[in-house]
């Protein structure tokens, strides 16, 4: 599950799931959710390959969101379904989307930039916690 | 997010300033000294803001203190609304994060010959075609393309790169910080995914809290300098609220991923990650200067090619050239933004590196850097309230030099999340809210206006009574919006 939660200036993304590569999965979406009023109206339809090296959870994180807001904000991309394989030493993942479309996709906020303010991946029991804040 | 209050020492220490004394913290090397009024004060205290007053207190060569000013709230590891100045004679650091992700996001304001009579039958009209007109929003690409040799000789040269090519008159430049080109800067130093990123948004004006307002002159507090700059009573300007773009957020990013061993190489203690920095004489630190600066220099830009657009929007509504309409910059400030510059330390005159965070160069009268016009009188300091208030002109002064090194606050600062914003505004119809009160606004998305809306800031009357009675920076005249143009 994710959602967005509240940082005074900016916003905040928490992730919550059973296992790092749904977790991944889902930071990654939570991202575009922030980013788009309606995720739906992304159709799922080219696909990048992004491959990142790293031993540090946190760090990994915070790249992996980095790698997708370069490519949203560089290559005008808005992504909504993703495919994350977290090992020790990186990531290897698979995002579906498309370009965005003014026609079509109505862009809620601009993503400046994502944050090392808190950033924080743990185990909480059962299940994994991310928390990212993003520069709006 | 339940936010932890700060329960730290906090002294009155004279007239709206406070201490949180070194001995708070390990590894403070100064005090934290926060302008503020006791209103404001019970306020801070909600958050963590001062809380990382006291971490930025600990980075290598601070001098005489960490300031906040009244607006400031909590931040990625500065506080917004910091300032801090570092010797790099005494291993001072350099800091992106106490920059900010949007380099030399900064304010200008454009002053016309129209009074409220010429243009209250014309708001309508007016807001429309600068909505129009003027790229606003996220994901928006301007009018403007630049190549990337174009791209890097713009972020060398600044605004005069596109007034060589008739955006603008020499006289622009004059009343912009630094001329409009911070020197040293190497726009070969930013990197092709920054370049990249700013190529087509050079011109617009993004989102968050970014806006371009008609204002009109409610309240003139200091006559004398109110001539000097050029502004009555029911006066019509335009202020233009933007930064440096994608570009300018990626260097920073670009700079924060270098900095990341920085400081295990150098040996520095970091309370957080985000304050992430290096010695300003090490190879990261002077690429990130470099970078940063060449930044600046595209900010400068950004809103030089906002006001000429704006220019243009007035003269088609008003079907006068806009010379004619007497649209003449009064100044461009910037606020987010690290400069060397001298200042009188222990009565020791030294060259530092003054961070500002959300927080603006207020120069008094005589400084060197002030432009010839307003030598007389000081740097006019614009200050960008909410749109549904005010927002205002003051005038730097001596205290500024001596309390805060040369800055003052620089906005209202936010009383609300975004998301506690955009939440109470639902059901709302926040654009007839305005026009209620004499606002006509356009937003470029749903969440813009409920996330911005007036309440979501704080006063912004009150965080100019903190530094006009600290002696930051003096009041000169209170502006009103009339029509809003948000991202």
């Amino acid at each position: 599950m994710y959602e967005l939660f509240e940082h005074t200036a900016d916003l905040g993304l928490r992730v919550r799931s059973p296992e790092l590569n749904s977790l991944f999965a889902e930071a990654g979406l939570c991202l575009f959710l922030a980013i788009v009023e309606d995720i739906g109206t992304i159709n799922p339809r080219t696909m990048a390959k992004i491959e990142l090296s790293g031993n540090d959870r946190e760090f990994l994180l915070f790249d992996w969101l980095r790698e997708l807001l370069l490519q949203a904000e560089a290559d005008r991309m808005l992504f909504c379904k993703f495919e994350v394989i977290v090992r020790d030493d990186g990531l290897s993942a698979l995002a579906w989307g498309e370009p965005f479309d003014p026609a079509r996709h109505q862009l809620a906020h601009e993503v400046k930039a994502i944050t090392y303010h808190e950033l924080k991946v743990v185990r909480a029991g059962e299940e994994w916690l991310a928390e990212v804040i993003v520069d709006i | 997010m339940a936010k932890p209050e700060f329960t730290g020492p906090l002294e009155k220490i004279g007239c709206n300033c406070w201490r949180i004394p070194r001995e708070y913290k390990a590894g403070m090397r100064v005090d934290g000294h926060i302008f503020a009024n006791d209103k404001l004060v019970a306020t801070l205290r909600k958050d963590q803001a001062l809380d990382q007053v006291a971490n930025v207190a600990t980075l290598p060569g601070i001098q005489k203190a960490s300031l906040a000013m009244p607006d400031i709230h909590w931040g990625y590891g500065f506080c917004i609304g910091g300032v801090c100045a570092t010797d790099p004679e005494e291993g001072g650091v350099i800091s992106p994060g106490g920059v900010g992700y949007d380099i030399n996001c900064g304010v200008r304001l454009v002053k016309t010959n129209l009074f409220l009579d010429d243009v209250k039958h014309h708001i309508r009209e007016l807001v429309k075609v600068l909505f129009h007109t003027i790229p606003s929003g996220a994901g928006r690409s301007g009018r403007y393309k630049f190549d990337t040799t174009e791209t890097r000789r713009l972020m060398g040269e600044g605004p005069k790169f596109v007034i060589d090519r008739g955006l603008g008159i020499a006289e622009d430049l004059e009343h912009t910080e630094s001329g409009g080109r911070i020197l040293d800067g190497n726009p070969h130093e930013v990197s092709d995914h920054a370049v990249k990123r700013g190529s087509d948004q050079c011109g617009t004006l993004g989102s968050g809290n970014h806006f371009l307002e008609v204002q009109v002159v409610d309240s003139v507090f200091d006559a004398e300098v109110a001539k000097v700059f050029g502004l009555e009573l029911n006066q019509v300007c335009v202020m233009i609220h933007s930064g440096s773009r994608g570009l300018g957020y990626q260097v920073c990013d670009d700079a924060l991923a270098a900095f990341r061993n920085c400081p295990a190489k150098y040996k520095i203690e970091l309370p957080d990650r985000q304050l992430a920095c290096a010695p300003v004489d090490t190879p990261e630190g002077r690429k990130y200067i470099a970078a940063m600066r060449a930044a600046a220099n595209y900010g400068f830009c950004n809103r030089q090619l906002l006001m000429h657009q704006t220019r243009e929007a007035f003269a088609t509504v008003f079907g006068r050239s806009w010379q004619n309409l007497g649209m003449e910059l009064l100044y461009d400030v910037a606020h987010n933004i690290a400069k060397l510059e001298e200042h009188a330390i222990d009565g020791v005159n030294k060259k530092v590196w003054v961070h500002r965070k959300g927080a603006t160069r207020a120069f008094p009268a005589g400084h060197p850097e002030v432009p010839e016009a307003f030598r007389a009188v000081g740097q006019p300091v614009i200050i960008p309230g909410d749109m549904g208030r005010a927002s205002w002109v003051l005038v730097g002064s001596e205290g500024s030099m001596e309390k805060a090194f040369g800055s003052t606050c620089h906005g209202a600062g936010r009383a609300m999340s975004r998301t506690a914003a955009k939440m109470d505004g639902i059901g709302r119809k926040i654009d007839k809210e305005l026009e209620s009160r004499g606002v006509i606004a356009m937003a470029a998305s749903r969440s813009g206006l409920a996330e911005e809306q007036p309440k979501a800031y704080k006063n912004v009357d009150d965080v100019v009574d903190v530094v006009h009675e600290a002696d930051l920076s003096r009041k000169v005249a209170r502006m009103r919006p009339i029509g809003v143009i948000k991202g």
